[in-house]
């Protein structure tokens, strides 16, 4: 689905933005404008930001006893 | 006609819920034109189409109450990547926005005796589950034959 309707951005372009380092909705809007005109969409970008990050960090968790990079845990998009 | 201006909110809720069904449906019917399914292009343009004559009657009504119709405010489209994800948008957008607008509507029109507004919502509702019922059987049919078959039977030849 498409998160942003005036930037154009879906789930995916935000997935893969937390992928590459994004942290907050600053971030987000810095890289892929998303939320910088409407702003209806804040809500639902901050929720996939959030869903990203809770499941990096969960991959991270079982992935603690065999230590690698980000790109290594397996994320599927 | 000078009504409550309860009415008039209730009123505007609606319209806002219409004027955002009008755009989804207008840009996922010329997507799908955009991806070949013309089958399914001609239904969501007519959808909008009817949407924006039920948004004129409901202009018209505030009008003549004395309120001032809000085209400004529109909500969030649900734009899907694909026809699945576009179907399930607009079956969201009907379930969580219009149904809901039209439904406290009718509630504050009939408790403020607004008949004559609340028989427009009714009409309105039987629309709005129409749609539903359309796009309900749009995604079982795409659950039961499989998303190529149903997608097959919504493109038309080339003439």
């Amino acid at each position: 689905m498409y998160v942003c309707n005036c930037a154009g951005v879906t789930e995916r372009d935000i997935h893969e933005a937390v992928d590459r380092g994004a942290t907050s909705l600053c971030d987000l809007r810095r890289e892929l404008n998303v939320a910088a005109d409407c702003c209806q969409c804040a809500c639902d970008a901050k929720r996939c930001l959030r869903e990203r990050k809770a499941l990096i960090e969960q991959v991270a968790l079982s992935n603690l006893a065999r230590p690698g990079k980000l790109g290594d845990l397996g994320l599927v998009a | 006609m000078k009504a409550d201006r309860k009415i008039i909110t209730a009123l505007n809720a609606v319209l806002k819920s219409q004027l955002t069904g009008i755009n989804q449906y207008f840009l996922h019917a010329r997507m799908f034109a955009n991806w070949g399914f013309e089958g399914l292009n001609k239904s969501h343009y007519k959808t909008s189409i009817k949407l924006m004559k039920e948004s004129d009657k409901l202009i018209e009504r505030i009008l003549f109450l004395e309120g001032l119709p809000n085209l400004q405010s529109l909500g969030k489209l649900q734009i899907g990547e694909n026809v699945h994800e576009a179907l399930k948008g607009d079956l969201n957008y009907e379930l969580t926005s219009q149904h809901v607008a039209i439904q406290d509507a009718i509630k504050v029109t009939g408790e403020l005796h607004d008949f004559a507004s609340e028989e427009m919502l009714r009409d309105l509702m039987q629309s709005c589950e129409d749609n539903i019922d359309q796009l309900e059987t749009r995604l079982s049919l795409i659950e039961t034959m499989g998303l190529a078959n149903y997608l097959q039977t919504q493109v038309e030849d080339d003439d």
